[in-house]
């Protein structure tokens, strides 16, 4: 059995890329995953970062396979193929302690492209939830995942790595701040009503800008956020309007199609005087024609664009990512400790086995030759369980504490070894452990 | 100028502080010139030269005070630079002055300097402008807040600049005539330099109407800005050079 993770992530491939494999609802995917027969638990992580697969697999290089044919199909968009050689740039395949480590470190935003950005917390707990709903989250990943959860949390309260986030809106406010000299005269136009925007509608409120406008497919969600940031509400029918009013645009919301496209901010800019527009399209699929960078007075910038200033970001926060990574190590292990521990379970009962059924057919051959009361029997038996048991408890005890440690394996394999217990096993049914048993 | 980073910022101010320190040594300069028996002629190409590079350090500074707009001087100081140091190697014993046209001959230099250094200011904001603009449509400057000044800032000192700078320009073409009036009794010298400086007048005449007359862009404005100052220093000191 093994952990595995195949996906793409800011790191391995293109927002262009990114984009064809995002997905809304993770359930079809994960039920199809579950039901081939190499995987027994599955996670589908889908942000605008990154698409992710966990799998909990009792057949891993099957498993693999498999999880990379996902892509290839039920994952892939509409449009034209991606080339083989593309996908395969860009996927990044991990097993086991080197999987689990990711997926903690995700769930931390130490991977982020904004390091210790709030939102990917809330991302992989909806994924783990979608998960868990169709039933395709099991014992190991429904253990993993709440551990990445209480990762995230320790790394929160024990590091300033979440403390003033630089979030997308802050990397747009620098941004702005290098093409328009105050904010305060400035206004904003918001595409979407999501957790995103929610956030950037925050940052924004506080870095001072001026007017802010909130435009959504549903004007009635549009209409709750704003009110809260006192902010206007307005349907994305305004589009055209709420652009000529407006000098910095930030979108993130669904859709197949771009909302703007170069005649829309063509006609907008005219209107405004080809006053600058600044427009951060941070929705996957983009939300924002990347043809509109090529016109004059407007200022494009996408997800991969906001990279460079994540990287700036991340150097700043070395410190805290290196106490970050500190935690997540620890619990990655607690976690493989976890793991082991269920692994050794079979090996602790083939071993007590083992010894109950020599101890047995011993005395059972000794009493056979003796006339003995059934007191003195019942001394002697317990006098042999009592040797057992003395003799065993200290290897079983080290067995334990060691598997906590990194020489939790070998302990593991040298008492199978040194007791013959696969040798057993394989008389007896012919199968190795399964720590799923 | 596009490798100005946050650590820029102090040798910037530093910089700044030494031009200011430099324009009054050169002022103080002009005023022990003036001070001369006879006073110079302010038409020596040299000395006008001086006055411009003088010019051109004070609009700056002045500028810069209003707007944020410090980085200009990485282009403001090697041209005052070269405009001081031309005047240094290339200058004459000075010429007597001129009786009845010292007034219009003096005010034509003067307004004209000074509108060929507002002008060079519109030059090297529109210069900056269109490197910064580049910049940040390649996606190169993210994050960091540059020490660049904001492209509105740019685009606000290119159009401050720009509408003073042509305001004495034009001012000096009208003592530049009535100078001559008074000196030949006709209105047209004719010859390379005024003909030349008459047509760069009516270049910006249009660069000048695009901008404030219709919603130009500013990145075209930032063009038509380094354009005018290129035709406008060759008309002016180009050809001077070559009389």
């Amino acid at each position: 059995m093994s952990l595995l993770l195949v996906g793409m992530s800011h790191r391995t491939a293109s927002v262009e890329l990114r984009e064809r494999y995002a997905i809304e609802d993770p359930r079809p995917v994960l039920s199809k995953l579950v039901a081939s027969p190499e995987i027994d638990e599955a996670v589908l992580l889908s942000t605008c970062n990154r698409v992710e697969l966990v799998a909990w697999a009792r057949e891993p290089d099957a498993a693999r396979l498999r999880l990379r044919s996902c892509f290839e199909r039920e994952l892939a968009g509409d449009g034209a193929p991606v080339r083989a050689a593309e996908l395969d740039g860009a996927l990044y395949e991990l097993v086991d302690g080197a999987a689990i480590r990711h997926v903690l470190r995700v769930a931390c935003a130490i991977d982020s492209l904004v390091v210790g950005e709030p939102q990917i917390l809330g991302q992989v707990k909806d994924a783990y939830r979608a998960a868990v709903a169709c039933g395709a989250c099991g014992p190991i990943l429904g253990r993993l995942y709440p551990r990445a959860f209480a990762t995230a949390k320790r790394v929160k309260n024990e590091t300033r790595l979440a403390e003033r986030p630089i979030s997308v809106a802050r990397v747009a406010v620098d941004l702005a701040r290098q093409i328009f000299e105050s904010l305060e005269d400035k206004a904003a136009l918001l595409v979407g009503a999501g957790d995103m925007i929610e956030l950037a509608l925050d940052s924004l409120r506080r870095h001072g800008l001026g007017a802010v406008r909130v435009a959504n497919r549903t004007p009635a969600r549009a209409a709750a956020l704003a009110a809260r940031f006192g902010a206007s509400a307005h349907g994305l029918d305004e589009l055209p309007e709420l652009l000529r009013r407006s000098d910095l645009v930030l979108t993130c919301i669904g859709g197949d199609r771009p909302l703007l496209d170069p005649p829309l901010v063509r006609q907008a800019l005219r209107e405004r005087g080809h006053r600058p527009l600044f427009a951060i399209d941070i929705g996957v699929p983009r939300n924002v024609d990347p043809a509109v960078n090529e016109l004059d007075n407007v200022y494009l910038y996408d997800l991969d664009d906001l990279s460079a200033a994540a990287e700036s970001n991340a150097r700043e926060r070395q410190r805290e990512v290196e106490q970050a990574e500190a935690i997540v190590l620890a619990e990655q292990q607690r976690f493989e400790g976890w793991l082991l521990a269920l692994a050794a379970v079979p090996t602790i009962r083939a071993l007590v086995s083992r010894a109950e059924q020599i101890r047995r057919s011993e005395l059972e051959r000794a009493l056979s030759g003796l006339a003995l009361d059934e007191r003195t029997a019942a001394a002697v038996e317990a006098l042999s369980r009592g040797i057992v048991n003395k003799l065993l408890h200290a290897p079983l005890s080290r067995l334990r504490e060691e598997l906590e440690g990194e020489a939790g394996l070998a302990h593991l394999e040298a008492a199978r070894a040194l007791f013959a217990l696969d040798d057993e096993a394989e008389d007896d049914s012919g199968e190795g452990p399964d720590p799923s048993r | 100028v596009t490798g100005l980073g946050v650590r820029a910022r102090r040798f910037l101010t530093l910089g700044v502080a030494l031009l200011a320190l430099a324009a009054l040594l050169h002022g103080a300069a002009f005023f022990e010139l003036h001070r001369l028996e006879p006073t110079p002629q302010l038409t020596d190409l040299p000395l006008a030269v001086s006055l411009a590079a003088w010019l051109l350090v004070l609009s700056f500074l002045a500028l810069q005070l209003r707007l944020r707009t410090r980085a200009l001087a990485v282009l403001v100081a090697p041209g005052a630079f070269l405009g001081t140091v031309f005047a240094a190697f290339s200058a004459s014993a000075p010429e007597s002055g001129e009786v009845g046209s010292a007034l219009w001959s003096h005010l034509h230099v003067l307004l004209a300097s000074g509108g060929l250094a507002l002008l060079g200011v519109a030059g090297a904001a529109g210069g900056l402008y269109l490197v910064h603009h580049r910049a940040i449509k390649r996606k190169h400057p993210v994050g960091l807040p540059s020490a660049l000044p904001s492209l509105e800032n740019l685009d606000r000192a290119n159009s401050i600049a720009t509408a003073l700078g042509f305001l004495l320009l034009s001012l000096g073409v009208l003592t530049g005539v009535l100078w001559v009036e008074t000196r030949e009794g006709r209105l047209w010298p004719g010859g390379l330099h005024a003909n030349a400086t008459l047509a760069v007048w009516l270049v910006y005449a249009v660069l000048v109407g695009a901008r404030f007359g219709t919603k130009q862009s500013a990145r075209i404005a930032a063009l038509g800005a380094v354009t005018g100052f290129v035709l406008l220093a060759a008309a002016v000191i180009g050809v001077g050079v070559l009389r």
